[in-house]
């Protein structure tokens, strides 16, 4: 099961960066996020997978893909200056960073000792725990995350309305 | 589980590979593709895979609730980074008629 949505999600990942139309990509994009959201499923956390799907494949693709299909920018535009050297560069640097990453991780011993103390299946997450969590001890974070979602709200209306 | 045996059946260095190489997928479209709208799905990849990480390190820990809060703060900050984003790149593109980030380099018109 692991490999299965471990797979949708980076292939997903690699069609986006690999497709040339814009719309196309989105949509792989939104594979990827049902990818991470299954994932979510097998870490015993149905309230994120439930989450993630509903804000990021509900809400945020919705929102780009009205954009993409308002601007009529399917199509990568030309490029106006071919950078190769730049592009080749930071091609091979990523490669070397994800390459360093993964053997970091799979080396390392720390990680290896947290992987077996909790090799057991905790019990699932429920919304129940992650409003008492919330609520109990982050209730100042709750609030200022409303006020900046209302302050993105704003901000973005300011932004796009041509004359208020 | 180890080496190859948590990478296929899920254990906590697998979902961190996983959160690696999204990320620097995520990280690749932001560096190599010239599309505004690309290149802030990437980023949106890249919170993602932060995220992936996050809740990976919670279950192992014991199903902490502490990091579903953390998630929550996350995804309240990805949705204001996307409205504003998206406002930015229609304002872009309002003014200078294009979303190709190498036409928008200088911030004279």
């Amino acid at each position: 099961m692991f490999i299965t949505f471990a797979l949708i999600t980076l292939l997903g990942a690699l069609g986006m960066l690999l497709q040339k139309n814009v719309v196309v990509a989105g949509l792989c994009m939104v594979a990827a996020f049902f990818g991470v959201a299954g994932l979510f499923v097998l870490l015993a956390n149905p309230v994120a997978a439930a989450l993630q799907i509903i804000v990021y494949t509900g809400a945020i693709m919705v929102l780009v893909l009205f954009v993409i299909m308002m601007l009529n920018s399917h199509q990568e535009e030309e490029a106006q200056a071919s950078h190769p050297v730049q592009r080749w560069l930071s091609l091979a640097l990523l490669a070397v960073l994800a390459l360093g990453g993964v053997k970091l991780v799979m080396g390392s011993a720390g990680l290896k000792a947290l992987a077996e103390k909790g090799s057991t299946m905790p019990q699932a997450m429920t919304l129940e725990k992650v409003g008492t969590a919330l609520f109990a001890d982050h209730l100042l974070g709750f609030e200022v995350a409303g006020l900046v979602l209302l302050a993105a709200m704003i901000g973005a209306v300011a932004l796009t309305k041509r004359n208020l | 589980m180890t080496g190859m045996d948590a990478i296929l059946h899920g254990g906590l260095q697998g979902y961190l590979v996983v959160a690696l190489l999204l990320f620097f997928l995520g990280l690749a479209t932001v560096l190599l593709r010239r599309t505004l709208l690309m290149q802030f799905m990437g980023v949106e990849l890249m919170l993602n895979a932060a995220n992936v990480a996050l809740l990976a390190f919670a279950r192992f820990r014991g199903g902490d609730a502490q990091a579903m809060v953390f998630y929550l703060f996350i995804i309240a900050v990805a949705a204001c980074e996307a409205a504003v984003g998206l406002a930015l790149i229609i304002g872009l593109y309002r003014h200078r008629d294009t979303t190709d980030s190498d036409r928008a380099a200088s911030l004279k018109q």
